[in-house]
């Protein structure tokens, strides 16, 4: 990734709350989303002029795009940069001349200066590290999905449990105005009763990134390899389906799922296209489908209800009454008598009449401009939370307050996520195992 | 060819129709718009619809009196031959 300026972000926690439409005491706001909790106004005031001490442990175009997100916060300075592999060790000293580097990551975690350190590692690092990191008495900020096993999301939940310190998983859709707003909109009952989602996430683009050479390949393209990874669903549906409980409010009981290598037939190990269906206890689904060779449909996450559906990933919602447009009453009455007549001819019956998809009035979710993210970036989108839930992450470790319900929300995604990688590979209903419950989760 | 009288009775008598279809048409206006709970400023924005509307039921109003017209012709033809 080459240099780039500093990203001009504001990212002022208290002004996010506000734009959120934050009354005193905001009990509307913090009852979809209790995680803002801690970034109220009056918790900001406690902050004074405090910095967070942070140390980076992975510092390649994800643990880039993460430092030009702190570089431009006023409460926190980076003071430590980790990774085995020297160019990029080498850009990120670039950006941060005074941090000292690393290339052990437990050595830095012995440092007394480091209040806090964010994980931008393969997935397969991610427990490890974190579980260390805690260990060491370092507030933790780890790149999604939380872990590449269940058993190893289990450590993690059981760690944090026990610890006193803060940790954070980059869930980023729950610090995304679009997403929140959208969610409110959705507990509000503005689209009715949810009576289905469907998230789906296309690209067109191998995942490859070049290799100096050969023997360097699984360490920079992991993601192609099981060892390292868990493919599609943790590196992007484990987004949709924490969209998906969110609004829901419960998790799936069973998943049942297909993936195969289609297309990019070069060596790897994981599917390049996936079909899921995941069952909720009330008959609801989430049908979701990833495939990366082919961008027509880009990326959404859409919540289907039975007055409406919401598009959070384009921050567009449509009313069901408003199909075919908003209708006159004259309009109405003559579309009637004609479906009338269609129904009347007796050649073929009802399907002679075509179905096909009607025109809604789109309505945004935000007032103004917003960003969407298009779903190409390998690295991350624009204004898509990350740089809010960074900045969250270093205010939690002045305050040392842990976020409510994001580990939970983490921990949830990544086990739907491996779930799903586990129907597909069994070819078989996977029903989601008791051991891994956790009381947060709800079924039914 | 024979010049085309319309005499100021038949004229009455094709506005009169026509206003009949007119009311009809606005009336179908009035009920949509208390079905389809439609604002009742429609009343005026839909007034294309309405004149269509009107247009269409007074061709279907000459369709009926032609084919009057015409089975009444032909009673006559048939029972003068007789």
């Amino acid at each position: 990734m080459s240099k780039k300026k500093s990203k001009q972000v504001d990212t002022s926690l208290r002004q996010f709350i506000k734009d959120l439409g934050y009354v005193s005491g905001g009990a509307a706001l913090l009852a979809t989303t209790p995680w803002l909790q801690s970034f109220t106004p009056d918790k900001a005031k406690e902050m004074k002029k405090e910095k967070a001490r942070i140390g980076f442990i992975g510092t390649g175009s994800r643990g880039t795009y993460n430092i030009h997100a702190v570089l431009s916060l006023q409460h926190a300075e980076i003071v430590a940069l980790c990774d085995i592999y020297p160019p990029n060790l080498k850009e990120a000293s670039g950006l941060c001349p005074n941090a000292k580097t690393y290339t052990d990551y437990r050595k830095m975690l012995e440092s007394a200066d480091i209040d806090g350190v964010i994980i931008s590692t393969p997935l397969y690092l991610h427990a490890p590290m974190t579980l260390d990191a805690l260990d060491a008495g370092k507030h933790v900020y780890c790149e999604k999905a939380m872990a590449l096993t269940m058993e190893e999301c289990k450590a993690v939940y059981d760690a944090y449990r026990k610890t006193d310190k803060v940790l954070y998983f980059c869930v980023q859709r729950m610090f995304d105005k679009k997403y929140i707003k959208g969610m409110q909109m959705i507990h509000s009952g503005l689209i009715g009763e949810i009576v289905g989602e469907r998230c789906h996430w296309f690209r067109n683009h191998d995942w490859r990134r070049p290799v100096p050479s050969p023997e360097l390949e699984r360490q920079i393209n992991w993601r192609l390899y099981r060892d390292y990874s868990a493919g599609l669903m943790t590196e992007l549906a484990s987004h949709q389906l924490e969209v998906c409980c969110w609004a829901m409010q419960m998790v799936p009981e069973s998943v049942i799922g297909t993936g195969d290598i289609v297309y990019w037939k070069d060596g790897r190990e994981v599917y390049d296209s996936v079909n899921l269906v995941y069952h909720y206890s009330n008959g609801v689904k989430i049908n979701y489908e990833s495939l990366i060779s082919n961008k027509f449909n880009g990326m959404e996450d859409q919540i289907l209800g039975n007055k409406g559906t919401m598009n959070l990933a384009t921050g567009i919602y449509y009313l069901e009454d408003e199909a075919g447009g908003k209708k006159s009453g004259i309009e109405q009455l003559i579309g009637q008598i004609g479906n009338k007549l269609y129904a009347s001819v007796p050649a073929a019956g009802p399907s002679w009449r075509p179905e096909t998809k009607e025109k809604y009035i789109p309505h945004t979710i935000l007032e103004g401009e917003f960003h969407v993210n298009d779903g190409l970036s390998m690295i991350g989108a624009l204004k898509d939370g990350s740089d809010e839930i960074l900045s969250a992450f270093c205010q939690a470790c002045i305050t040392g307050e842990k976020g409510k319900n994001i580990v939970e929300e983490a921990y949830l995604a990544t086990m739907l996520c491996h779930l799903g990688n586990q129907a597909m590979a069994e070819q078989k209903k996977i029903t989601f195992p008791e051991e891994y419950k956790i009381p947060y989760m709800k079924f039914s | 060819m024979k010049d085309l009288i319309i005499t100021s009775r038949q004229l009455k008598k094709e506005i009169y129709i026509f206003s009949a279809c007119f009311v009809a048409a606005f009336l179908t206006n009035i009920v949509s718009i208390i079905l389809f709970k439609t604002p009742w400023y429609e009343v005026f924005t839909q007034i294309g619809y309405v004149i269509f509307i009107a247009l269409f039921l007074y061709l279907l109003v000459i369709l009926v009196r032609v084919i009057a017209y015409m089975i009444r012709k032909l009673i006559k033809q048939i029972t003068h031959g007789n």
